[in-house]
């Protein structure tokens, strides 16, 4: 049994008298400790099935259960523990008028855990900021700054499931290096479980042990990671993404 | 002659506890090409950027020796001069596209609005122009996204208006600052070969901010490497391979790579003489 059990799911949109299928009919299954890929179009419906999990999007159809149950709505307390999401837009998910301190004191704040002073220093340093970060907004850090405060702030309650939206496309090659070894370690020694966009098929083929290749709101094919890494594709479309990725691939002469 | 000059250009910010340099002396120079600018995060790239557009907000402060678009002294220029300057002569994609679109306008009102104001072309015409820029940049249903909200749209469709809205006018020099971040492969090759396209045909200068190395080593023809607000290497960008600086090795040494081992990903080794502070 999967930990993250998505079947047959299906979001649209109502905007103006439109219908927008963001998401059609897509069914995915995480097991525990797994870390799960997703890759595909721009606007394929990618970050709309990581909101459909928080409760944060308009499920027309299918069904999402964690661990065996059905979830919710609305969400509550409980979830946010468990399940937390880093979102694609760093400036869109921090409030402008908080201080670094504030935006990762709060979830502790709510579910009344305390050391809280300690725990901001330890986040902080985790990804790579200097402590004196705290006491900045948002608008005083740079783009990968923000993600980074952003990452921090949903590790803060130590959920077990992390929902990742594109958590490392801000990020220079050596910050990335250290947040995907981050994230690694933490998988690692906390058994957390990975949901996880990317649209570098390096960085998914390095974190993910299995991806799901989108396109229009539907599933296309889903991968192994061995089968990805050796062009073991079968649509081609998902081929399509392997070639314009040519760029990353192992360089043969450094092979081991 | 060049399109753009700029000579020891310094960005500082006053906070609470003492100056920030985010930008300490830099110089560089851009012709009708593709300049890439790379570097760490917090390294001063987009603050370069929006600094040639003036677009510093206080407690921010520029000074520079010499910035000059063609022609046009940038340092001189009166606050009237730069705001013709702007989105016209020279755009800039903005790092938070979502943030950066007015999020209480439609993505077609937001894109004809320069039409109108500007060229004072109203109606089908500008709406004809701003669907064409829609497609251009391979956006799938180009009416629904023209009455859609910013937040009505995902990551890359958001980079994707913000580009086409910047390329409807035209500008003489483009500031594209991590443009295709949001995008996926497929997508992110049309939309640089638009970027292309409007460099070698038209003398577009473009400056392209990006954290992908292997892009911009492939995209560019020149690179900027920046370190701590300064710039540590300028090179030659398919030669980008063959850096030199430790800095700029020990960036593409820490990139995953397909089919690649599972172990920890090597990090940057910052104990060098080059990481430490006030060094060029
Ligand atoms: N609040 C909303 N109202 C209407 N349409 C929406 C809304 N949110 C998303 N959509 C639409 O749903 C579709 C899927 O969007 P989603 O953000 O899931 O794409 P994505 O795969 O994450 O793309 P990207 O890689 O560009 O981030 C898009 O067409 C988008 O315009
Ligand atoms: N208002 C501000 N007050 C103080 N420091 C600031 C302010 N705005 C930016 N900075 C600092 O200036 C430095 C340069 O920022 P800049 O946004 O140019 O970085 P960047 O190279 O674009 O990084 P990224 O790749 O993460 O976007 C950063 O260290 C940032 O923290
Ligand atoms: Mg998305
Ligand atoms: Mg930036």
């Amino acid at each position: 049994m999967g930990l993250i059990e998505i079947e047959n799911l299906s979001v649209t949109f109502r905007a103006k008298g439109r219908e927008v299928r963001a998401v059609e009919g897509v069914s995915l299954t995480v097991g525990e400790r797994e870390s799960y890929g997703l890759v595909g179009e721009s606007g394929s419906g990618k970050s709309t099935i990581l909101r459909a999990i928080c409760g944060m999007a308009p499920v027309t159809g299918g069904q999402i259960r964690i661990g065996g149950e059905a979830l919710r709505m609305p969400r509550g307390p409980g979830f946010s523990r468990r399940v937390q999401m880093v979102f694609q837009d760093p400036y869109a998910s921090l409030h402008p008028r908080h201080t670094i301190d504030r935006t990762l004191s709060e979830p502790l704040a709510i579910h009344r855990i305390g050391g809280s002073d300690a725990k901001v220093v330890k986040a902080l340093t985790d990804v790579g900021l200097p402590a004196s970060f705290r006491f900045r907004y948002p608008h005083q850090l740079s783009g990968g700054q923000r993600q980074r405060v952003a990452i921090a702030r949903a590790l803060m309650l130590e959920p077990s499931i992390l929902l990742l939206d594109e958590p490392t496309s801000a990020l220079d090659a050596s910050v990335q290096a250290e947040v995907l070894n981050l994230l690694t370690r933490l998988r690692e020694e906390r058994g957390l479980t990975f949901l996880m966009v990317s649209h570098d098929l390096a960085v998914i083929d390095h974190m993910c042990d299995r991806v799901l290749v989108m396109q229009h709101g539907r599933a296309v094919e889903e991968l192994a990671r061995d089968d990805l890494a050796a062009a073991r594709m079968t649509t081609a479309y998902a081929r399509s993404l392997f070639e314009a990725s040519a760029d990353r691939m192992l360089d043969p002469a450094k092979a081991p | 002659m060049s399109l753009l000059e700029v000579q020891n250009l310094r960005v500082t910010f006053d906070t609470e506890t003492g100056p920030v340099q985010a930008v300490r002396g830099v110089s560089f120079s851009l012709g009708r090409e593709r300049l890439g600018i790379v570097g760490e995060s917090g390294s001063g790239k987009t603050m370069t950027g929006r600094s040639v557009l003036r677009l510093i907000r206080p407690p921010g402060r520029i000074a520079a020796d010499r910035m000059v678009f063609d022609g046009q002294d940038l340092m001189r220029a009166s606050e009237r001069d730069m705001r013709a300057l702007r989105g016209k002569r020279i755009g800039m994609v903005m790092q938070d596209p979502k943030y950066s679109l007015n999020p209480v306008m439609t993505v077609g009102e937001q894109l004809t609005e320069g039409l109108r104001r500007r060229d004072r072309i109203r109606g089908a015409e500008a709406r004809a122009k701003a669907v064409a820029a829609l497609e251009a940049v391979q956006i799938r249903d180009p009416d629904r996204v023209m009455a859609a909200y910013p937040h009505e749209l995902s990551g890359g469709m958001g980079q994707r208006v913000m580009i086409a809205m910047m390329l409807i006018p035209e500008p003489d020099l483009l500031i594209a600052d991590e443009p295709t971040s949001a995008l996926d492969v497929t997508v992110q090759a049309e939309v640089l070969s638009i970027l292309d396209a409007l460099v070698r045909d038209r003398g577009m200068g473009l400056i392209f901010i990006s954290h992908d190395l292997r892009l911009v080593g492939r995209f560019c023809d020149r690179v900027l490497v920046m370190f701590k607000g300064r710039v540590v290497e300028e090179l030659e960008a398919r030669r980008l391979t063959e850096a030199r600086h430790p800095y700029t090795r020990g960036l593409l040494n820490c990139l995953p790579r397909i089919g690649g081992p599972r172990e920890p990903l090597p990090g940057l080794d910052r104990s060098g003489d080059w990481a430490k502070e006030g060094a060029a």
